[in-house]
């Protein structure tokens, strides 16, 4: 049997068709599963090999971005949730699901007290944009492996300015880098995000939470300006590669 | 009852109020110096348990504890503000933070009302009440929905407000029963009735509709049927939805006497014109279909939005709605709904298409308006020019980023004649499978009677109630609130993600939207498809009780969708909606009895003749008389042209960092234009991304569609050209649309079009006396069009007309004032595309050669130069329609061919302003030769059917091979060094590419 993906959908999430195209294209199979439905059956959740949540703006981004579906998802979802970060299943959360990965605590250290949030956008908008990610070879992150150094996906985004616990930013940051955990910076910091922060993993490096969009960036004919063949892969498709490959490995 | 309140503020500093400050202080002259804000969240609940519950774990709900605070009382801040505001909804208006924390709470089991607001802070000098309130309602909040309270900070800390919560509860007593109207009184009685009653109807229809009731027939039916002789409220209503001007389209249906007294320019010679929709808009389409042959029109001018076939698997469905009145009350509510009413009307079109694209078009009053000496000039009662703008930005914004659906195409266009009402154009692109399961023609409704009538989505309040008829009104200082309301992304997502889901299905037969006239007109609509229904008003879920059925009838609160659904598919529609948290209510059954029959508890409250409701009004008969052009006056008496300098050099900067032509990159970045992962040509092009894009690309293989298929979508507008003539300036419109789309790639014989006509009252009365004068505008508006749109091929698939535009009032000092709107056009076009073969608007390699291709002309009649400098000339330049086509099917030939590296449609500004744009998104330079004795012409005339290209050097020969025969002028060559250089007739300007940038990207 091949490996299949779970693209969570529902309540205002928006990229769940284009995040599903990207696992395809690594040759596995996505299946977009609506919110309701997997708190129906949780445990349909242990027939997929890995989990995305995309982006979008889940209940309207009110009381804070990714703040009522994180709520939701702790509610309805815990026990599962818990087994499938414990059976060490791949997740990523992209944009809003960046969000909601951070307020459920998961991001950067799912044990322990909550130590990051992602604020509004230095400016005070949403902006859309492309930005150079620099890529941080030292991470542990399995989505990002072989990433080249740099290269380009498009931001899109109101709250994404990665701030850590008042007081405590430096040590959180150092443990960060340490561990390995901070697999991409901007290049340039549009936002205000804590040193260029684009994108954090947990210590295993299989739940990643990053800001810009991956799977927007996944064929050249989405490229900023035009490309060549604009039916080649973009850089954006390797996350979605690096992960199938590493399920089927293991 | 228990109360409470949260108070939620942040940690860290955010600079969301910056902008606030510097326009309180700038524009209101105050000195405000901080504002701090805080969220403020009232609940109110049976549940004795309350404030332990919260206390447990309610109130981590609210707020985010890494970055904000939440407050449960007072607490003096590190300093004291000098006064405080607080802002919240007024009853019945959408609350979307209260909704997200009431389903939130839910989880908690937690069962409470809540209601949103916002508290500020005010820091600064010499402030007092007066001021900080007038600061509130024209910067912080919109007294028509919010309510706005001011204290000083003494009088603030003295509220107890954290004990004393009342939350804004609808508290209204409408009688559920129906009221008789008796319409057997005086002619001047019926006017009056109409006027007071918002219903908008002319005398003539009044005793259109009185005379239906003296029909001995309809007494004898009624009767039967227990209804009153006289029409019910609920009848009177739904006649007036139904023959509103925005809904019945009367002018474009009317009979027209049409009169030339002018003896130059294009004639068209006396005629009487049985209606403009009729004889231009649909007929042109009809003839292009027959003349071509046309197979890809697959549904034009019947459903919710035209639909074609550029794709052998995927359908495309396009429309453009106009939200103006609402916009001008309130712009981020009539903005915001205005978007989420053209996404509707995508799902509602054939058996529902989804939204892939947004484009939107505004007309405003220029950014810089009112200078200090026009303040009291400046129209009462209306909002700051700014504020409109602003607000109206961030509706379309959260409309189309909440929705998830890109933002790719639109223009914002600046003139001062929108002082009065600005202009709110939304249009969405739709994507729908050609076939649904079991073989169905996703674009053919198919009811049958006996399907049950569903109401999908929100619930009924009062808000948005005369909405159409509203729109079909001047604007004046005391237009109606009611007509004013705020849409609820969330909510409209979620039934749009169920129907699509539904449809796949093939859980309904019929869909359509809520839009003007609620109810009363998605209901009375698909009706005419089966020939009849049967609802009954007390099935629909309200949002408070107290509506009487005339308001449940029309109101328009929106996020609700209407579909037919057959009796056995209602368990499986009705159980997959519960799934997805959307409400699906019954409320009747398609007929085929020829009768709107409406119901309250079972009891009839109107019956109505469906031909006579849809197909029998008068013909309203009117009168246009042609005069020649007429150069509008300024309405403030306020010149601000300069005298024309005698060289080059400041010009070109000058008219890059006019709002018509500079950049509007910092506003359009706050619209998503990649969610879908779809968009190919973006709005912003080149290196550095600031460049400006001529259409937006949206590629189809994602939705669906042939790995190579994109639809490239542009759109043209040149008001300014009405003050000559509304011929030339449709021709002008549809040749920039098509323009647009053509250079980016798009194929001129794949192309459709949409036409959105915004004007101002052409009806003749004696309050409007040049009505006759603005009518034949119209007509020559619409006999340009369909010219052109015969001569290019390209059919019109769908359109819409908003007549209305201007405002009757008095300006700030308390004269008397009208504003009226420049007659405009709106065309939008969207025309298959090759992704493999698309170019932008950017040079590409230093030593490419440049080119103008095209027919060029003089005259700088309605161009930019004119409206900055003080020059005499009213000649418009020329338009050669069949030269222009075959320039851009060559055109196409040589992008297959790969044989151009960029192309720019020459429009605002004229070819110079071209050249400097494909400079400027390069960052590259050029040089440049022009001969010429007309030089203002040459360089600034914004005549149509021209492209700036570049081509690599080894492509030189074929390309010329290529344009032989068509206007093809070498310039120069692009370089390395980075500047502009010009050599005019022997002399040289020169411009760095960084002063050409700054210039176009000076801040609006």
């Amino acid at each position: 049997m091949g490996l299949k993906f779970l693209v969570l959908t529902g309540d205002g999430i928006n990229c769940e068709r284009e995040t599903a195209q990207a696992f395809i294209n690594a040759g596995a199979e996505a299946d977009i599963v609506h919110v309701n439905d997997l708190l129906d059956n949780p445990k349909s959740l242990n027939n997929y090999s890995g989990m995305a949540i995309p982006g979008g703006f889940s209940f309207g981004d009110e009381l804070g971005s990714g703040q009522v579906l994180a709520l939701k998802i702790k509610h309805g979802l815990k026990e599962a949730f818990d087994h499938f970060v414990a059976d060490k299943k791949p997740i990523i959360g992209i944009c809003n699901g960046f969000q909601v990965l951070v307020k459920l605590g998961l991001l950067p250290f799912p044990q322990g007290e909550r130590v990051m949030a992602l604020a509004p956008n230095e400016g005070g908008y949403f902006t859309n944009r492309w930005s150079t990610l620099k890529t941080n070879r030292e991470s542990v992150c399995v989505w990002t492996k072989g990433l080249e150094n740099e290269f380009e996906l498009p931001v899109r985004h109101g709250e994404g300015r990665v701030v850590f616990k008042i007081g405590e930013e430096e040590k959180i940051f150092n443990q960060l880098v340490k561990n390995g955990q901070v697999p991409f910076t901007y290049k340039k910091n549009f936002n205000g995000s804590y040193q260029g922060i684009a994108g954090v993993c947990d210590s295993t490096g299989l739940i990643l939470g990053m800001m810009p969009h991956p799977e927007a960036y996944v064929f050249e004919a989405t490229a900023k300006n035009k490309k060549e063949d604009p039916f080649a892969k973009a850089p954006g498709q390797k996350l979605f590669d690096n992960i199938v490959e590493y399920m089927e490995k293991r | 009852m228990t109360t409470l309140r949260l108070e939620i503020e942040s940690l860290i500093p955010t600079h969301s109020l910056d902008r606030w400050i510097e326009e309180a202080n700038n524009d209101l002259g105050l000195k405000l110096s901080k504002l701090v804000k805080r969220r403020v969240y009232k609940i109110e609940s049976d549940d004795s348990q309350l404030k332990t519950k919260m206390d447990e774990q309610g109130n981590d709900v609210f707020f985010d504890p890494i970055i904000e605070k939440v407050l449960k009382d007072h607490q003096e801040p590190s300093t004291l503000p000098q006064y405080v505001v607080e802002v919240g909804m007024k009853p019945g208006v959408t609350d979307n933070p209260a909704r997200a924390a009431r389903e939130a709470l839910e989880l908690l089991n937690i069962k409470a009302e809540v209601a949103s607001g916002q508290l500020y802070f005010v820091y600064g000098e010499g402030l007092n009440k007066e001021s900080v309130l007038h600061m509130a309602k024209d910067i912080m909040a919109n007294d028509l929905i919010q309510s706005i309270d001011v204290c000083n900070y003494e009088e603030f800390k003295s509220l107890d407000r954290f004990k004393e919560v009342s939350l804004p509860h609808v508290v209204i007593q409408g009688s559920t029963e129906v009221t008789e109207i008796n319409l057997e009184i005086s002619d001047e009685e019926l006017e009056k009735m109409s006027v007071d009653n918002c219903l908008a109807l002319t005398l003539e229809e009044m005793k259109h509709l009185r005379d239906y009731y003296r029909n001995p027939e309809v007494k004898e039916k009624r009767k039967q049927m227990g209804l009153p002789i006289n029409p019910t409220d609920v009848e009177v209503e739904v006649a007036a939805q139904t023959w509103s001007e925005h809904c019945k389209h009367k002018i474009f249906a009317a009979d027209i006497d049409y009169k030339e007294n002018y003896d130059q320019g294009k004639k068209l010679g006396d005629k009487n014109v049985e209606g403009l929709y009729k004889s231009f808009v649909k007929a042109s389409t009809n003839k292009i279909k027959n003349d071509r042959n046309l197979s890809w029109l697959i549904s034009v001018f019947s459903d919710n939005a035209g639909i074609v076939r550029f794709d052998e698997k995927v359908d495309v469905c396009i429309k453009a709605e106009t939200h103006n009145s609402p916009s001008a009350l309130d712009p981020y509510g009539g903005a915001l709904t205005g978007i989420l009413g053209v996404n509707r009307d995508i799902l509602g079109c054939g058996l529902g298409a989804r939204p892939i694209a947004n484009t939107d078009v505004f007309c405003f009053a220029p950014p810089t308006m009112p200078q200090k000496d026009e303040v009291d000039l400046m129209p009462a009662g209306l909002k700051h020019p700014r504020r409109i703008f602003e607000g109206v930005h961030l509706g379309v914004e959260d409309g189309g980023n909440k929705s998830g659906i890109p933002t790719v195409n639109g223009a914002i266009y600046f003139d001062k004649d929108y002082a009065g009402k600005p202009l709110v154009f939304c249009g969405t692109v739709g994507v729908m499978p050609q076939k649904l399961k079991d073989g169905v023609d996703s674009s053919v409704k198919y009811p049958k009677p006996g399907d049950k009538i569903v109401m999908v989505g929100g619930e009924i309040g009062a808000d948005g109630i005369h909405g159409a008829t509203f729109s079909s009104l001047e604007l004046n200082e005391n237009s109606p609130s009611t007509a004013v309301q705020i849409g609820d992304p969330l909510t409209q997502k979620r039934a749009l993600e169920f129907l699509i889901e539904a449809r796949d299905k093939g859980l309904y037969t019929c869909i359509t939207d809520n839009g003007a006239g609620g109810l009363s007109s998605s209901v009375g609509e698909m009706a005419e498809l089966t020939g009849g229904a049967k609802i009954d008003l007390a099935k629909a879920p309200v949002k408070y009780p107290g509506l009487t059925p005339f308001e449940l009838m029309i109101s328009e609160s929106q996020e609700r969708m209407t579909v037919g659904v057959p009796a056995h598919m209602w368990d499986d529609f009705s159980d997959l909606a519960k799934k997805r948290n959307v409400d699906a209510s019954d409320l009747g059954i398609f007929t085929d009895t020829g009768y709107l029959e409406v119901q309250y508890e079972q009891k009839p409250v109107a019956h109505l003749d469906l031909e006579w409701l849809h197909g029998s009004l008068p013909q309203m008969k009117l009168k246009a008389n042609w005069t020649g052009p007429k150069i509008r006056k300024s309405w403030n008496n306020i010149d601000r042209r300069e005298n024309i300098p005698n060289q080059v050099k400041a010009t070109l900067t000058k008219l890059l960092s006019t709002p018509n032509i500079a950049s509007k990159e910092s506003w359009v970045r706050r619209y998503d234009h990649e969610v879908q992962a779809s968009t190919h040509v973006k709005p912003f092009v080149g290196p550095e991304a600031d460049g400006p894009g001529d259409s937006g690309v949206v590629w189809l293989a994602p939705h669906g569609g042939a790995r190579e298929n994109a639809v490239s979508i542009g759109c043209g507008l040149n008001p300014r050209v009405s003050q000559y003539d509304g011929y030339y300036m449709a021709q002008f419109a549809v040749d920039e649309a098509v323009r647009n789309v053509v250079v980016s790639g798009g194929d001129i014989d794949h192309l459709c079009l949409l036409d959105n006509f915004c004007w101002p009252d052409p009806v003749q009365t004696a309050k409007n006396p040049d009505g006759d004068y603005k009518l034949a505008q119209l007509v020559r508006t619409c006999e340009g069009l369909y010219d052109i749109c015969l001569e290019y091929g390209t059919p019109l698939v769908s359109g819409k007309d908003s007549m209305k535009n201007d405002f009757r009032g008095k300006n700030r000092k308390g004269d008397p004032l009208t504003i009226s709107i420049l007659p405009t056009l709106l065309v939008t076009a969207m025309a298959k595309t090759d992704i493999r073969y698309t170019v932008t608007s950017e040079f590409k390699d230093a030593g490419d050669l440049i080119y103008v291709i095209g027919k060029k002309s003089y005259g700088l009649a309605g161009s930019e130069l004119c409206e900055l400098y003080k020059i005499e000339d009213n000649n418009l330049p020329n338009i050669d329609i069949s030269a222009n086509k075959l320039m851009y099917r060559t055109y196409n030939n040589a992008l297959k061919e790969g044989l151009v590296q960029s192309g720019h449609d020459i429009s605002d500004g004229g070819l110079l302003c071209a050249i400097a744009e494909s400079c400027i998104g390069a960052r590259m330079g050029a040089k440049i030769d022009i001969e010429s004795d007309r030089h203002w012409d040459d360089l600034f005339n914004e005549g149509p059917g021209r492209f700036v290209v570049s081509v690599k050097p080894e492509n030189q020969k074929r390309f010329e091979e290529i344009f032989k025969g068509i206007d093809c002028q070498y310039l120069g060559s692009t370089c390395e060094e980075s500047n502009l250089e010009l050599n005019l007739s022997g002399n040289k300007t020169v411009w760095s590419v960084q002063e050409l940038v700054e210039s176009f990207k000076k801040e609006l």
